[in-house]
């Protein structure tokens, strides 16, 4: 008897020692921290498709629920990070996977290669995006736990309001983080375009943004890639203006575009601004020059 | 066999028990060993917090400049470490970096601390770094402003914030213009209905140059040398037309253009009709009658305002769409691109009240390369005070999507 007894304490403790080998709580906390240290410099975020509505399909099969664009360290590079999640059937465990593009890319239907994160054995997925700020809220270890991540960076646009000075629509205006180190500076790398001496009259101006005569986009807007601004030019009148120039404007000068006279004079003699001793003709492009 | 039964259920239980020690010892290895990590998470979980939390705060003091409660307490500390102690308009304050570094010099009681960003070059050890996409390769840049490094007292964990120093812009309304004087023929007419156009509120100051000569492009500030005390928030007037250029576009933004200047400036007769057939102007900002001239210094600081009061930047009052020092004051170079010679506004302090210098749309000729009077074509019409050396200040300008 006492043999069985001491049996069935060794089996209850090593049930016990079984039982609770599982680190849910610390895992956790670390993997919300490394989703929080990367998210905080999300921009962007696409694809969300239900908001704050449990994820209920497809039903066992991992599907791309959310795409989020931020940019790297030193903030030399846009990366994508690809939310999937697999909604538990019978068997199969519910699975939250994020895969890391290191390019500004659209995310593929399913995860192809390594996850940089993944949390499995989690139901009721949800997400909330309210407010500039980004909510999961999910079961693990029939434990409910909600994730909420500030997205400071989250632009949802320029307010623009007479009298004001611009405002972006975001969590603080005219506040960004920014993910600084030596890169940040390593002039070669960088992205933005022109030069302080670019002229559109000696052919080395930037354009950066095109439409034709059907006001279709030629060339998407790259605009905010500009290293010293940017200026329209008058060539066709389209919801969003004419076409655009990276760097200082000369409109008026001679062989520059005539300045926008605005979208009330596009039929008129004189459809751009150009010096009083200057004509506005159109060239080749149709754009208005000063000659 | 009895043996055999001993010495097999002895060694079961040995297995046994060594698989539950092995068990036991990875969960108290978890919960004691590994207890600290799952602590340090926590902390620094939090810290990310109260970072998040402080960088609210100063944004809060960023944008509320002046007025925030910082200020007030500061205020007499702070000017006399900047050496100021003249009177200026404090709503320059606002998105300027002069508050931050005083919260840094004098405020010791807070959570965090500010360090000197990456890549700050600047002899005075400053707090920021001023950036613009010409200085930095970092992408999703909004447009210009400073870069500020915090640290979290408690964790060290860093959070780099860039405070755009786009507050001191004004939206112009979008309808119909004209371009100069009224006159009695058909006006130069033009619009903006297709486009968001942003305008300095104020004329560019010393403080902002100064930045300019820290951060920018050695090649364009030749020349120019940094100010400091009361000349901070004064207009900077030492700069050829070229480097104005090179200033704008230091910023992402465009030399004053004298056709939008004008829009911003004359009072439209009737705001809500935004597409009147004939666009009548008053000369004078502050009102729409063309006799009602006033000669008052709130209005016009005009070379007789200088022994009453002392020049400083925004002294008269805004305009329709709040543009500040529209006429008198200094002189103020635009780029014109339909009369390139009438490039210069020069209703100022160098002409008394009565001359015809004093109306919106009428200017001057600069050729952008000087300061003494032979670089300027003032037709005729000579300034009451004959100076060797003129001052000439600018505002910048831009487009918006």
């Amino acid at each position: 008897m006492n043999k069985i007894g001491l049996i069935l304490f060794l089996i209850l403790f090593f049930i016990q020692g079984c039982l609770d080998f599982t680190k849910p709580v610390d895992d956790l906390i670390s993997l919300e921290l490394k989703i929080y240290h990367e998210w905080l410099y999300a921009h962007r975020v696409l694809g969300l498709q239900n908001n704050d509505q449990m994820i209920e399909k497809p039903l066992g099969v991992e599907s791309l629920i959310l795409t989020l664009k931020m940019v790297d360290d030193g903030g030399v590079k846009i990366k994508t990070h690809c939310l999937y999640y697999r909604v538990p059937y019978k068997k199969i465990i519910g699975v939250l996977k994020i895969l890391e593009l290191k390019s500004d890319s659209s995310c593929p239907e399913s995860p192809v290669s390594t996850s940089w994160l993944e949390l499995i054995a989690i139901k009721n997925l949800k997400l909330k995006l309210e407010n500039f700020k980004l909510s999961l809220s999910f079961s693990h270890n029939e434990k409910n736990i909600v994730w909420t991540f500030l997205l400071p960076n989250l632009n949802a646009g320029i307010i623009h309001e007479k009298y004001q000075a611009a405002r972006d629509n975001k969590l603080f205006p005219n506040l960004s983080l920014l993910r600084i180190n030596e890169e940040s500076f390593e002039e070669s790398r960088s992205l933005y375009v022109g030069k302080i001496n670019d002229h559109f009259s000696n052919g080395s101006a930037h354009l950066c943004y095109q439409v034709n005569k059907n006001c279709q986009e030629v060339l998407p807007d790259k605009c905010d890639e500009c290293r010293f601004g940017w200026y329209q030019v008058v060539d066709y009148q389209c919801p969003r203006g004419g076409s655009r120039y990276c760097g200082q404007n000369h409109c008026g000068e001679k062989g520059e575009p005539a300045c926008p006279r605005g979208e009330s004079f596009l039929q008129d003699q004189e459809p751009g601004i150009c010096q009083s001793d200057l004509s506005p003709v159109w060239n080749g492009d149709h754009l208005l020059i000063c000659q | 066999m009895k043996n055999f039964k001993r010495f097999f259920l002895s060694i079961f239980i040995l297995s046994l028990c060594a698989v539950s020690f092995f068990f036991l010892w990875k969960n108290l290895k978890i919960q004691w060993i590994d207890k600290p990590k799952t602590e340090q998470f926590i902390q620094e979980r939090q810290g990310l917090e109260r970072l998040l939390k402080n960088s609210s705060e100063i944004h809060r003091i960023w944008q509320d400049g002046e007025d925030s409660r910082e200020w007030v307490q500061l205020k007499k500390e702070c000017l006399n470490y900047f050496k100021i102690n003249t009177i200026f308009d404090e709503s320059l304050l606002r998105c300027h970096p002069m508050i931050l570094q005083c919260i840094d010099k004098f405020y010791k009681k807070l959570d965090f601390h500010f360090v000197s960003p990456i890549g700050e070059r600047s002899s005075q050890e400053k707090i920021y770094r001023y950036l613009t996409k010409s200085n930095t390769v970092h992408q999703q840049l909004p447009a210009s402003g400073y870069l500020f490094t915090i640290e979290d007292n408690q964790t060290s964990q860093k959070l780099n914030l860039f405070l755009s120093d786009s507050c001191h812009e004004v939206f112009l309304p979008k309808r119909m213009y004209a371009y100069g004087e009224e006159v009695q023929e058909d006006d130069y007419k033009f619009d903006n209905f297709d486009q968001n156009i942003y305008i300095d509120r104020h004329l560019i100051t010393h403080s902002e140059i100064n930045e300019w000569i820290d951060f920018g492009n050695l090649d364009q500030v030749h020349g120019l040398k940094k100010k400091d005390g009361n000349d901070l928030f004064l207009p900077a007037t030492d700069l050829t037309m070229d480097q104005m250029l090179g200033y704008c576009s230091f910023r992402g933004k465009q030399l004053m253009l004298a056709h939008y200047f004008d829009a911003a400036t004359f009072l439209p007769m009737d705001l809500a009709e935004n597409n009147p057939v004939k666009i009548k102007r008053s000369p004078y900002y502050w009102t729409k009658k063309k006799s009602e001239f006033k000669p008052n210094c709130h209005y016009l600081y005009a070379n007789e305002c200088i022994s009453k009061f002392p020049y400083r930047l925004n002294f008269s009052e805004p305009t329709w769409t709040g543009l500040m020092d529209a006429m008198g004051g200094g002189f103020e170079a635009f780029r014109n691109p339909i009369d390139p010679d009438s490039n210069l506004k020069a209703s100022s302090m160098h002409f008394n009240f009565k001359s015809p210098w004093h109306k919106l749309g009428f200017r001057a000729g600069w050729d952008g390369e000087g300061f003494d009077i032979r670089h300027f074509d003032f037709k005729a019409i000579e300034p009451s005070i004959i100076s060797q050396h003129f001052e000439v200040g600018f505002r910048c300008m831009r487009e918006s999507k």
